[in-house]
């Protein structure tokens, strides 16, 4: 019951956090709702039992990822934008690419529909890592790799003398 | 009603199409990446889902959404630098001014 | 001795390859007496196989057979074998025929002792003589008609090497041709008739045919097609009516070849045919009919042609010709007994007949009787021998002649008086044209003086065979009709209810028929018995155009010719059409149709291929340049929302599966 609850909160606090997103004109208040939106993910993830997820989406996304487009956002923005249009002519045109790809998203997760689950959640955490450093390790050493190499580009990119 | 793994299908779809929409209509660059941002968030959505609702017993979706977490982190660092560096040059995050690949 | 009866043909075959490959050419070589004396010898084998038989002392009919090859075949569904054998089958008529043609054979080869004497293939000449008594002797006694059928060619091929001896000339070479052609022309009815018949009955054994027919599984279309074949076989070696125009101009060869072979055994060869195949005429009225007035008809004619003749040799040949229709009438008419009689003492009177003539040209070295006369001063033994040939010919009473002549009118007079008319007046005319070439030649006042002083008396090689000759020509007859002895050993039963006596035949028929012979020979020495010819040669103006006619001998040399030109003609004609028309439309034609096909072929390549692989290549472009403009503008989100759109519908369709 409570579950159900808590979802349907959560489901839309990230879907009207998305759709406030992309139709907002100021675009600091849609960078804002997007931190919104991507934190009530992060409490999707707790419906879910995911709790390092929510930990980690709540960690990145929002105290990192939101945060620092909102900087971005400041930085490039003009008054005069505040007031401008920000949708631009092929709106209809993805529409109906949506819808298509709606359609199809539906008609796939059609098997998948009923499943339900009454597993009680338990710690992840120790799981995780142990994958991470295990199966995982692999992976995980390639990531570090490729946060390096953005680490690197997001440097040599905002350097002064750039052409 | 109790929740099934059609919900959290649903709420991912969802998510997913109204990031597509804003990748596909918004003006302004950074607009774009805000929507992508909403597609990674849809799929971890159904990672985790899959993984709670079929696979209750193992965390590889909890980890791979991790990965995705962490790809899409390095991925606005470095498309937010770019836009810094394109409107340095020509003073606009609009991307219906770059069209340099025209023709 | 019947055992040993495939001798008589084998051996002349074996002495004629001696003569020809063992000494070389020479104009007084010996070999000839090897030829001489196989001859004799088959001449006392073959006597003494008469004798048996006529005494009884020897049963016949005598067969015997090797296997030569045989063949298994499927008729019906069921396996069947087709045997040929070689082997004898000495029948009566074969008995006969044996003596006739050994005898002849044997004078001949001692007579051209002397008439070939100094020529320059002397050898060769009797090789030649000794192969063709060969080839006619296994013509006789052959029991399997596909034998017979060949020493029937061979038979024809020796006189084509016997006609044209004298191939350095013209004349000789042409006259050996035409008869070679002619007889062939024959030839084929008679292959047509064997292959009929052995369709028909699956064997070429004389006795197995004769049961065949005799059990009635001969259908009558079938003996009447077979009977008619045979007959036209005949009808080209026996010298019938129209094939008969070979045989004068096979004068060209020397005189004792004539005697052998146009006069008395090869000559024969078609009418021992007939009657060794009469059983199928029995079967068939209609092939009975035609060879009643084929004979009828040539009997006839030929005697008319004789009239004209002024060449010796060439009068004896049509004479010739006309007593071989004699033949054929009296075969046709059921006169089985009669025809080969008739052959038996024509053998021997129509040999004395060319033999003298051989012996006059010998002595004046001209055939024109108009360059003789009075030639009996000279040589009276020839004249004598002459005369009595010239009785036995005509029909004297008593002489061999009358006694086979005789059975022979009694016999078409009881089937169709008209056919005894016609044989009556051919009678006649014989008597009156013989008598006329003994006249002229022998009587009168000599008309080439040269000639006349130069001529003498043959030597013995030549008189004594006619001697010989010329006692059979008398008691022959006799000697056969004696206690009807010819008539027990060839007869033909007929089957019951054919062969019926239609018209009975008046008592003293022959002697009417003697009285007309009679006066025909004192009209005959009315015009040619004196010394001049007025009256012969006021007829001849009177009747020129008659005259004309029969000199030309009806025109049928120029028919023949006509009809070879008529053939050669048609196939030129044939020719044309197939390599001007035919070749054209169908060959070139076709040829022309395909290079057409191919150059349509190349113009629907360059038209329509060519251009689709342009127009396809042009639609790349032009897809591209499609695709092009989609991203004209540059617009990155342009870009986007397509691969989106792509994307999601494949996504879709794929979900939609």
């Amino acid at each position: 019951m409570i579950e159900t609850i808590a979802f349907y909160c959560m489901a839309a606090v990230a879907l009207g956090g998305a759709v406030l997103v992309v139709s907002l004109r100021n675009t600091v208040h849609s960078a804002l709702a997007l931190g919104l939106s991507l934190a009530g993910v992060a409490g999707l993830f707790a419906c879910l039992g995911a709790d390092f997820l929510f930990a980690g989406q709540l960690l990145i996304y929002v105290g990192g990822i939101a945060i620092l487009i909102v900087f971005v956002v400041m930085l490039l923005g003009r008054t005069s934008d505040l007031h401008l249009r920000q949708v631009n002519e092929q709106w209809a045109a993805a529409l109906l690419v949506c819808a298509i790809t709606g359609a199809g998203l539906w008609r796939l997760g059609g098997l998948y529909r009923a499943a339900t689950s009454s597993v009680p959640a338990t710690a992840t955490t120790r799981s995780i890592g142990l994958l991470m450093l295990g199966d995982y390790a692999l992976p995980f050493e390639l990531i570090s790799l490729v946060l390096l190499a953005a680490l690197l580009g997001a440097v040599f990119f905002s350097r002064k003398d750039i052409s | 009603m109790s929740l099934s793994l059609g919900h959290y299908l649903v709420l991912g779809a969802a998510l997913f199409l109204i990031g597509l929409f804003g990748a596909l209509t918004r003006r302004n660059v950074i607009s774009i990446l805000m929507s992508i941002e909403l597609m990674f968030n849809a799929a971890n959505i159904n990672l985790a889902a899959f993984n709670h609702y079929l696979h209750p017993a193992a965390v590889t979706g909890m980890t791979v959404a991790l990965f995705v977490i962490t790809i899409a982190a390095a991925e606005v660092v470095v498309g937010l630098a770019l836009v810094l560096a394109i409107y340095r040059n020509s003073a606009t995050a609009y991307v219906e001014d770059f069209h340099l690949l025209k023709g | 001795m019947l055992e040993h009866v495939y001798l008589i043909p084998l051996i002349p075959l074996v002495v004629s390859f001696i003569i020809l490959l063992a000494a070389p050419e020479d104009p007084h070589s010996p070999m000839p007496w090897v030829g001489i004396a196989a001859t004799g010898w088959c001449l006392v084998q073959s006597s003494a196989i008469f004798y048996g038989a006529a005494t009884g002392a020897l049963h016949l009919p005598y067969q015997m057979d090797w296997s030569w090859f045989s063949f298994g075949a499927s008729v019906g569904g069921k396996p069947f074998l087709y045997d040929m054998p070689i082997g004898v089958l000495i029948d009566g008529p074969a008995a006969v025929m044996l003596v006739v043609v050994c005898l002849v054979s044997f004078l001949v080869q001692v007579y051209s002792l002397a008439y070939m004497h100094g020529d320059t293939r002397f050898k060769r000449y009797y090789a030649y003589l000794s192969f063709f008594t060969a080839s006619m002797l296994g013509l006789v006694v052959s029991s399997n008609l596909l034998v017979t059928f060949c020493c029937w060619e061979l038979v024809g091929f020796s006189s084509y090497i016997l006609i044209g001896f004298w191939f350095e000339r013209a004349e000789p070479a042409y006259a050996a041709k035409k008869a070679f052609i002619t007889t062939k022309l024959g030839d084929l009815g008679l292959y047509v008739a064997l292959l009929l018949i052995f369709s028909l009955v699956g064997s070429f054994q004389i006795p197995q045919i004769a049961q065949f027919v005799e059990r009635g599984y001969m259908p009558a279309g079938a003996a009447t097609a077979i009977g008619l074949g045979l007959l036209c076989g005949a009808a080209g070696k026996s010298a019938q009516f129209p094939l008969f125009i070979w045989l004068p101009d096979a004068m060209e060869g020397p005189t004792p070849v004539s005697a052998l072979i146009h006069a008395a055994t090869m000559v024969a060869a078609g009418i021992y045919l007939v009657a060794k195949c009469y059983f199928i005429f029995a079967a068939s009225p209609v092939a009975m009919f035609a060879v009643a007035w084929a004979g009828a008809l040539t009997a006839l004619l030929a005697a008319t042609m004789a009239l004209v003749c002024y060449d010796i040799k060439r009068v004896l040949a049509f004479s010739t010709v006309s007593q071989l229709g004699f033949m054929m009438c009296a075969l046709g008419c059921w006169g089985y007994t009669a025809g080969l009689f008739h052959l038996t003492t024509h053998a021997a009177f129509k040999a004395l007949l060319f033999l003298c003539a051989g012996s006059v040209i010998h002595a004046v070295h001209t055939n024109d009787m108009r360059l003789m006369g009075n030639l009996s001063k000279k040589m009276p033994f020839t004249a004598l021998a002459t005369f009595v040939g010239t009785c036995a010919i005509a029909g004297i009473p008593f002489l061999s002649g009358w006694y086979s002549k005789d059975m022979i009118l009694e016999r078409v007079y009881e089937y169709d008086p008209h056919l005894f008319l016609i044989l009556a007046l051919s009678a006649v005319l014989t008597a009156f044209y013989m008598f006329r070439l003994v006249f002229l030649t022998f009587t009168g006042t000599e008309r080439d003086l040269e000639r006349y002083r130069h001529a003498h008396e043959s030597p013995w090689t030549i008189t004594v065979p006619l001697g010989i000759l010329a006692v059979l020509s008398i008691f022959s007859g006799a000697l056969l009709e004696h206690n009807h002895l010819f008539e027990h050993l060839v007869h033909f039963e007929p089957p019951a209810g054919l062969a019926p006596r239609l018209h009975e035949a008046p008592p003293g028929l022959g002697w009417v028929v003697f009285a007309a012979v009679a006066c025909a020979i004192l009209f005959s020495y009315r015009l040619y018995g004196g010394h001049d010819f007025r009256l012969a040669e006021d007829l001849k103006r009177r009747l020129a155009p008659v005259f004309n006619l029969l000199e030309r001998r009806y025109y049928l040399d120029e028919i023949f010719l006509a009809l070879v030109d008529l053939g050669d003609r048609s196939a030129r004609l044939a020719f044309w059409v197939d390599s001007e028309v035919i070749d054209r439309i169908f060959v070139d034609g076709w040829g022309l149709l395909t290079l057409l096909a191919a150059q349509l072929g190349q113009l629907f390549d360059t038209l329509f291929i060519d251009r689709m692989v342009d127009e396809t290549g042009g639609l790349s472009v032009s897809v591209g340049g499609a695709l092009r403009w989609l991203v004209r503008r540059g617009m990155v989100q342009e870009y986007l929302l397509w691969t989106a759109a792509v994307l999601s519908t494949l996504a879709f369709l794929i979900a939609w599966r």
